[in-house]
């Protein structure tokens, strides 16, 4: 026994001495998230809602019986009933499927965009904090200047540039506007995780350098990138939404929540449901995603747990 | 009569897993300008019986369920909390561990000496500030009247302590508690420290109790020392009668870990460790906790009772069925349980 | 302390710069010659009349710097589609009504969030605490026009205590600020939960209480502090967001501000309307992280050091 044993026999933590005894448990740091994750209720069942919104997009227009683009005036802005769960639209169109349609087309984008703004983010935040020295000064202070670009404007020119405004459009204006954050997120991983000792001992020993960037870094913020996507995720549909809202986005006759919002916008003192019903379900996944993200958030990182 | 007597303190933590125990049944008394040691290792409730006497305990999962704590002839665990705020600092000071994270960034460390003093008097702020730079010098901090407005973050580890140490001075307490000030400084700046802790301890005739779980820290500080054990005294003796004649195993056993270098009784070779871990708090034994342990347990009331805190000799209290000096002629266990 | 402001100040003319230039390559980029593609048509002469005294014909850069130069006298240039009007026109009769929602929105959240998130972190883990998470959590996920359908539907239509259209009298202008304003108390509301929770168990926290101060100025004085500076941090965003959220406000309330302005313009190809615009709104943008990073600076005093 040594100096260290003795210090350490002293000053252990109850429960933690190696001489006691019983062995240490090799844990493995994603079982150990995941069972802290399944912990928080308000997580599971957000992560649970959002899985269900999900499959209905994915499943009601195929098993409903209503053709979504019918216009049927006789129909037309009926409230909730058994035929029409969501009542239908000024239009006569069945709102259930609808709102299922519009939810591939919004939660695409979506997902689209985010994948879009992580990986630009992933590069240009990596190659900045890898490289450091001016060049990470320089490309730090374009994306400062970057900042000073509203969101919505610059989508909005975006699109106005590409010229048309379907589904793959949308994804690429909302990933050009929105992609900062994650930069300067990634970014500052990387420049914590560089002084880390495993990283100089990995350089010590010559390793090259996009082998420390795939194999020590970047492994290390998945966690992060993890947490990022559920946090990118409710701003990039909301971007749709509000883009299409006000008309410079997805245009009806195809199905957007956003656009589904605007149609029902000029019925809404008299059939408030047609507007109603694709907000909420907006805010459903929004909601959803942002608790999602606390979960993980909490999950992957038990230091930022409140006692 | 003393100053600070406390009497059978117990300090327990309402958690969702069960009540811990932290503190159960401590007693000792402090004199004034005595220096009293706790030593003891971590999570054997030492710190949270010095946050018990300050109240300073976070009340929801916590509460004092019995004891007193007497400071002065007033019990401090029925005083209101307003009463208590009143008391803190101004007649019992306390620093803590981190100096790095004790003090607040974002405020110069001249508000926080003056914020106190201006509590607990009714200054104008510029003699407030006359008595920061008089307290920064008398810890020896160089240019005192220029760092005042200095920000937390320009100093050093050891210069934050001291100034801690300014700030706990402030008001003249009678009482100091410092919780393991040298635990996070180096070796080289530990020493002045406690040097400086115990030249200041003289000069305001205060006393104090340093808690740490180094026994060369208490062995050059303290005039009498407590160990505790598992929310426990386990011994209480002046310092030079423990190191001289410690009584209980455990206290054997942490001057037996103790590295040194030369004198009486060195030890060939190797140093012992203690092996096995403290007693869980939440449902402790209705045994000797120190029991599983202890190379001396034995069949009997070890691991049947709890054993009581009893006057040895004058001066010196042991917990333990089986002290040194009882021991005499009884030969060692052999394959003690680990 | 002023170096640290003179610094930050100094760095936001770049900045600037370089947002104009953005914005005028991608304007090109729409491009062509948006006289020759004007509905109106124009005879010859003062057509190339037109193009000489707005340098249609010089080479990019000329025109870019022909353009900044405008920009910093404020002459944004005039409208190419309705004749007769300078963009400047049309920010002073709508870029006003748009700033006072954006800024009623904002002292909205400011007002109602900060202290709710005070209260829900002083009363952690009561009924309080999680009814006021809750409600923050919604709200911060509902589009900002569904809020405001509901408020009009219900407040103003059934209700009949205010009008749903307009911006003339108060009674106009508390609707559409709340609407605006709802999303941004409610992140107010969590971030100052957020980082009071965790302030309340710093080290110096207790410090402070051992110091026997009275519980009111440690938590008014060195908790706030030190959790007003993510919220601080947050702000700045934030603005963006009510600058380009008020867009959706503004259509459904009838408000006459700079998002129809803004729409139509972009429908209308006029693009100079849209590029003055959008570096107005730009320039708005980098003030406000401006103001940000100066306040960030007063209260966090390590940060002064550390900037380059």
């Amino acid at each position: 026994m040594t100096i260290t044993d003795a210090r350490e026999a002293l000053t252990a933590e109850p429960g933690a001495s190696p001489a006691s005894g019983a062995p240490i448990r090799q844990s493995n740091l994603w079982r150990d998230a995941w069972r802290r994750y399944v912990r928080n209720k308000a997580a599971v069942v957000a992560g649970t809602v959002f899985v269900v919104v999900l499959l209905y997009c994915l499943i009601a227009p195929i098993a409903s019986p209503h053709d979504p683009d019918a216009v049927n005036f006789a129909l037309s802005s009926q409230t909730p009933s058994l035929e029409h769960p969501f009542g239908t639209d000024k239009f006569g169109r069945d709102l259930f499927t609808r709102t299922a349609l519009g939810g591939r087309v919004s939660i695409l984008i979506g997902f689209g965009a985010t994948i879009a703004i992580l990986f630009i983010g992933v590069v240009y935040g990596a190659i900045s904090g890898f490289v450091g020295g001016r060049i990470d000064n320089g490309l730090m202070r374009f994306l400062d200047a970057l900042y000073g670009l509203p969101y919505l404007p610059f989508a909005i020119i975006t699109l106005a540039i590409i010229g048309r405004t379907n589904t793959w459009t949308m994804m690429i204006a909302l990933s050009i506007a929105s992609w900062f954050t994650t930069a300067r997120i990634v970014r500052g991983q990387v420049l914590t995780l560089k002084e880390n000792d495993y990283v100089r001992a990995a350089k010590a020993v010559g390793a090259r350098w996009y082998r420390i960037l795939g194999r020590h870094l970047l492994p290390n913020t998945l966690g992060v990138l993890i947490i990022a996507i559920f946090l990118e995720l409710p701003g990039v549909i909301l971007g749709e939404a509000f883009l299409s809202f006000i008309g410079l986005g997805i245009s009806p006759p195809d199905p957007s929540w956003g656009a589904m919002a605007q149609e029902g916008r000029t019925v809404f003192r008299s059939h408030p449901t047609a507007i109603i019903v694709p907000s909420i379900a907006i805010a459903t996944l929004v909601l959803c995603a942002n608790f999602v993200a606390d979960g993980l958030r909490d999950a992957l990182d038990p230091r930022t747990r409140e006692s | 009569m003393a100053l600070l007597e406390v009497n059978d303190l117990r300090t327990h933590f309402f958690t969702r897993e069960g009540t811990v125990r932290a503190v159960d049944g401590v007693s000792f008394a402090v004199e004034k300008g005595r220096t009293l040691g706790i030593v003891g290792e971590s999570g054997c409730g030492k710190s949270v019986t010095a946050l018990s006497i300050m109240g300073l305990i976070p009340k929801p999962p916590a509460k004092i369920v019995s004891g007193s704590v007497v400071y002065d002839g007033q019990n401090l665990t029925s005083l209101s909390e307003r009463k208590l705020e009143d008391l803190r600092g101004r007649k019992i000071a306390m620093i803590f561990q981190d100096p790095m994270t004790s003090l607040n960034p974002t405020l110069t460390i001249g508000t926080q000496i003056t914020e106190t003093i201006r509590r607990h008097y009714d200054v104008p702020k510029s003699q407030a500030r006359k008595k920061a730079i008089e307290l920064l010098e008398e810890v020896r901090i160089p240019r005192a009247s220029e760092r005042l407005d200095d920000y937390p973050h320009r100093f050093s580890g050891g210069m934050r302590q001291r100034v801690m140490i300014a700030i706990a001075l402030s008001c003249d307490p009678k009482l100091l508690i410092a919780d393991e000030p040298t635990t996070a400084l180096d070796v080289t700046v530990q020493a002045s420290v406690l040097d400086l802790l115990d030249d200041l301890r003289t000069e305001h005739d205060m006393a104090m109790i340093i808690i740490t779980h180094d026994m060369g820290v208490v062995a050059e500080a303290a005039d009498d020392i407590i160990v505790m054990y598992a929310g426990q005294v386990v011994e209480h003796a002046s310092t030079l009668d423990l190191f001289d004649r410690p009584e209980h195993p455990y206290t054997e056993a942490l001057l037996g870990a103790l590295p040194q270098i030369e004198g009486e009784g060195i030890r060939e070779g190797r140093l012992t460790a203690i092996p096995g871990r403290p007693p869980d708090l939440i449902d402790p034994p209705q045994a000797c906790r120190f029991g599983p342990r202890c190379p001396y347990a034995g069949d009997d009331s070890c691991t049947q009772q709890q054993p009581e805190l009893r006057e040895l000799r004058k001066g010196h209290w042991v917990r333990s069925a089986h002290p040194a000096s009882e021991r005499v002629g009884a030969a060692r266990r052999e394959g003690a349980p680990a | 302390m002023l170096k640290f402001i003179v610094r930050r100040v100094f760095w936001t003319i770049p900045v600037l710069l370089v947002v104009i230039f953005l914005t005028f390559m991608m304007m090109r980029q729409i491009g062509g010659n948006p006289f020759r593609q004007s509905e109106r048509a124009v005879p010859e002469a003062v057509q190339r009349n037109l193009e000489e005294k707005f340098h249609v014909n010089d080479p990019w850069y000329l025109q870019y710097a022909h353009y900044v130069k405008g920009v910093f006298t404020f002459d944004l240039g005039p409208s190419l589609v309705v004749r007769g009007r300078d963009v400047n026109d049309i920010v002073r009769t709508h870029f006003p009504k748009s700033i006072e929602l954006g800024v009623y929105a904002f002292l909205f959240a400011l007002v109602i969030g900060v202290p709710l998130g005070m209260i829900a972190a002083l009363r952690h883990n009561t009924w309080v605490d999680y009814s006021a998470m809750f409600f923050s959590n919604v709200f911060h996920a509902v589009p900002s026009f569904l809020v405001a359908t509901l408020l009009i539907y219900f407040v103003a239509l059934k209700a009949g205590w205010f009008p749903t259209s307009g911006w003339t009298t108060w009674e106009h202008k508390i609707l559409p600020s709340v609407a605006l304003g709802f999303g941004p108390m409610a992140l107010f509301a969590r971030l100052v939960r957020g980082t009071m929770l965790e302030t309340l168990q710093q080290d110096y926290v207790r410090t402070a209480r051992a110091k026997g101060l009275r519980y009111r100025r440690v938590v008014g004085l060195h908790v706030l502090r030190n959790s007003l500076i993510p919220v601080v941090t947050a702000a700045g965003p934030l603005l963006g967001f009510i600058i380009t959220g008020s867009f959706v406000i503004e259509l459904i309330f009838n408000i006459p501000g700079i998002g129809q302005s803004y729409i139509d313009s972009v429908s209308n190809r006029d693009f100079s309307v849209v590029m003055g615009l959008t570096v107005l709104l730009s320039g708005i943008v980098i003030v406000a992280n401006l103001v940000v990073d100066i306040l960030y600076g007063i209260l966090d005093p390590r940060t002064r050091d550390a900037r380059g």
